[in-house]
């Protein structure tokens, strides 16, 4: 039972901190089918400094985890200016943007990846191994009965996520940058028209959601696959979009988004392991979660709206 | 003559190309493709390889220029009759998203389409040992239907729950590649390829090693259809009151309810003409280009049509261009890379840097027209 929480938290966490840039970029009024890209990229050049410094200096390379971490959210960052020039100086399609943008990525990573390996450590690989990074557990509160194993193999990630998470909400929601922000979403020109540049806000919008899912794709690469690889890009960034949807494009919400499908993703790999089934049956619980979306959202979806300007393209001359 | 003004001229030198507006949807795509080739070029010459002989290189691999050698029952013909072939479900999948978006609705579950339509159409008519002449018509009946419902389905849930089409695609994507991958593993799973196991070649829409000339080649079936579908497609588009009704839906849902139309059924009707344009992909794929399906994999050709749509304008004539370029650079790395001795991958980067420069092209058309306007404000001002 205990796995069930371990594992599903680890899933949701840095599931939640890419939703997270995506509701910062949307509620600016750009749409960002990016994340799958952006999450991928930062991870690729978290992965690739860590083995770099590793190589150079002779460190472990999973002591290396915090450098990595940064440089991912640096790589994020940089490779999310393509979306905000794109979308917001170029005025192009956001949605063609994010798609080209995920192509892009998936194609430079993998062929980065590949050169880089036989460059500079000549070895033919197509991917940078990195391990899985240490956990810990705090004793005494891991020895509450169910509560406990949210305190049990703890990734060092995790703490960080809830860290930023609570910030990035601060931000949002309690910040005179998070109001011009979110109102340049809804309404752009009263934004204008109180003297605020809405083309400023919406850049720093999606270079933060570039920041943030760079560093869920790291967390991702340090857990689940221990590599960088093309396998991080396994859809966990349309998986946030999802997320964020169903979230209605608030960040609470969007948590329990986020935790539903980590829980039921473990859950699911539990039930079918518990049950001693073959392992073809695992295939079968794994499609849990989503069902369960689906369902839910037949629910509550009437009440979902989109900030009102996204997508639109701001014309400064339009009324 | 002023510096300013040589930089003025210089300038209207480089838009004289795109500046025609009545050619810019042709034009400035073939000006982005332009520049995206000059990129690869920079990208290959600082490996140190030879761009021109890479470029050549593709086009000899997918069958548009000749090789120096080809091995027995190959030819020039071979090459180029696979192009097609792996092109064909590309072209459904970008026609099938560029449907969508006429109606203002993004398919990003092409992929789970194709991988539905395509298994259902394996199990029901790959190993039953129809004839041909029946088992043909059959495989690609079912594929639009299967296709066609799945896609149907995004679009009630839209109309009726309101669920965004985006999300309800990317569950079902997972929900269709899970289940899938279970019934294929538990039923119908070759225990040497860890696919499933091969269809008879009756149910193949493309027919293989057919022998004529002395060479063995396959031929792509489905490949006629889909010229046909699209010139179908762009008349029931363009001249048709199911298409106005579409387009109108997409271009502005409450104009087109005020002025009388059904928002809700145009919604599920574009998706079902959407979806039964995937389950073609799905069994041109699955039961052309392949013969059986991988289980647990999603084929990347739903999100490369995506792409690929949208390089051809989301025009169902412009889409076969940009899938023949975008097949071309695809099929020929293989060769590219057995002989300049570059990674394959590079191909994608190709096509990547494409579709980038493609989305420039609404700037560009506005930096055109600025211009014009203000070569028409100095000519005004200088008489």
């Amino acid at each position: 039972m205990d796995t069930v929480i371990i594992d599903g938290l680890s899933f949701a966490l840095p599931l939640f901190i890419i939703a997270i840039g995506g509701i910062y970029s949307e509620k600016s009024g750009i749409t960002n089918l990016a994340l799958e890209g952006f999450q991928g990229f930062g991870a690729f050049i978290g992965a690739l400094s860590a083995v770099l410094i590793a190589n150079v200096s002779g460190t472990e390379i999973q002591n290396l985890f915090y450098v990595a971490l940064l440089f991912s959210m640096l790589g994020g960052m940089v490779f999310s200016i393509i979306h905000a020039v794109l979308s917001i100086k170029f005025k192009a399609d956001q949605v063609i943007s994010g798609v080209v943008i995920n192509i892009l990525a998936l194609a430079l990573t993998t062929f980065l990846t590949a050169q880089i390996n036989a460059f500079v450590f000549g070895t033919a690989s197509d991917k940078f191994q990195l391990g899985v990074s240490d956990r810990f557990t705090i004793e005494g509160l891991a020895n509450i009965p169910v509560i406990g194993a949210v305190f049990t193999n703890v990734y060092p990630f995790e703490v960080i996520i809830i860290v930023i998470a609570f910030f990035a909400w601060y931000l949002l929601y309690k910040t005179k940058f998070g109001m011009r922000l979110r109102a340049s979403g809804e309404n752009p020109h009263s934004v204008d028209a109180a003297g605020v540049n809405v083309s400023k806000i919406r850049f720093s919008a999606v270079l933060i959601s570039g920041l943030l899912a760079g560093l869920g794709g790291m967390c991702f690469a340090y857990s689940i696959s221990a590599n960088f690889s093309s396998n991080i890009y396994m859809g966990y960034g349309f998986l946030a979009i999802a997320a964020l949807i169903f979230g209605n494009w608030r960040i609470l919400p969007t948590l329990a988004a986020c935790l539903l499908f980590g829980f039921a993703k473990s859950g699911g790999a539990f039930i079918a392991q518990s049950m001693a089934l073959p392992s073809s049956f695992t295939d079968l619980f794994m499609i849990l979660p989503y069902v369960l979306t689906l369902l839910l959202l037949i629910f509550f979806s009437k009440s979902n709206r989109a900030p009102r300007a996204l997508g639109e393209i701001y014309d400064k001359g339009k009324r | 003559m002023s510096k300013d003004n040589r930089k003025h001229n210089l300038r209207k030198n480089f838009i004289r190309p795109i500046s025609n507006e009545k050619w810019q949807p042709i034009t400035i795509p073939l000006v982005s493709i332009f520049i995206s080739f000059i990129a690869a070029a920079i990208v290959i010459l600082i490996i140190g390889k030879n761009p021109f002989q890479a470029f050549y290189n593709l086009l000899q691999g997918a069958g548009i220029m000749p090789k120096p050698s080809y091995a027995g029952y190959k030819g020039m013909l071979t090459d180029f009759l696979s192009l097609l072939n792996a092109m064909t479900p590309l072209v459904f999948a970008s026609l099938a998203v560029a449907v969508a978006l006429k109606a203002g609705l993004f398919n990003i579950g092409v992929s789970g389409q194709m991988l539905v339509s395509g298994f259902l159409a394996t199990i029901i008519v790959g190993y039953s040992g129809l004839d041909a002449i029946i088992a043909k018509p059959l495989v690609l009946v079912i594929g639009i239907a299967a296709g066609g419902l799945m896609g149907g389905l995004v679009g009630w849930l839209k109309y009726k729950f309101n669920i965004n089409e985006v999300v309800s695609t990317i569950m079902l994507n997972y929900i269709a590649q899970y289940v899938i991958s279970f019934f294929i593993q538990m039923y119908y799973i070759d225990p040497i390829s860890r696919q499933s196991k091969y269809i008879e070649e009756a149910a193949r829409l493309t027919l293989v090693n057919v022998e004529i000339a002395n060479l063995k080649m396959d031929i792509p079936l489905g490949f006629i259809l889909a010229i046909f579908t699209a010139i179908f497609l762009k008349f029931v588009m363009d001249k048709t009151v199911v298409g106005f009704e579409i387009k109108a839906v997409g271009k502005n849902r409450n104009a087109a309810k005020y002025a009388g139309i059904h928002v809700g059924r145009n919604t599920v009707l574009a998706m079902m003409i959407s979806g039964g344009l995937a389950g073609l992909a799905g069994v041109t794929y699955y039961l052309g280009y392949f013969s059986s399906i991988q289980p647990k994999v999603l084929s990347s050709i739903g999100f490369d049509s995506i792409a690929v749509s949208l390089l051809g304008n989301s025009h169902p004539i412009g889409v076969i261009f940009s899938s023949f370029l975008v097949s071309i650079i695809d099929q020929g790395s293989t060769y590219m890379s057995s002989q300049a001795g570059i990674r394959q991958e590079i191909s994608s980067v190709i096509i990547g840097l494409i579709l980038l420069f493609s989305a420039c092209g609404e700037y560009l058309k506005q930096k055109v027209s600025r211009l014009k306007e203000k070569d028409l404000d100095q000519k005004k001002g200088e008489s």
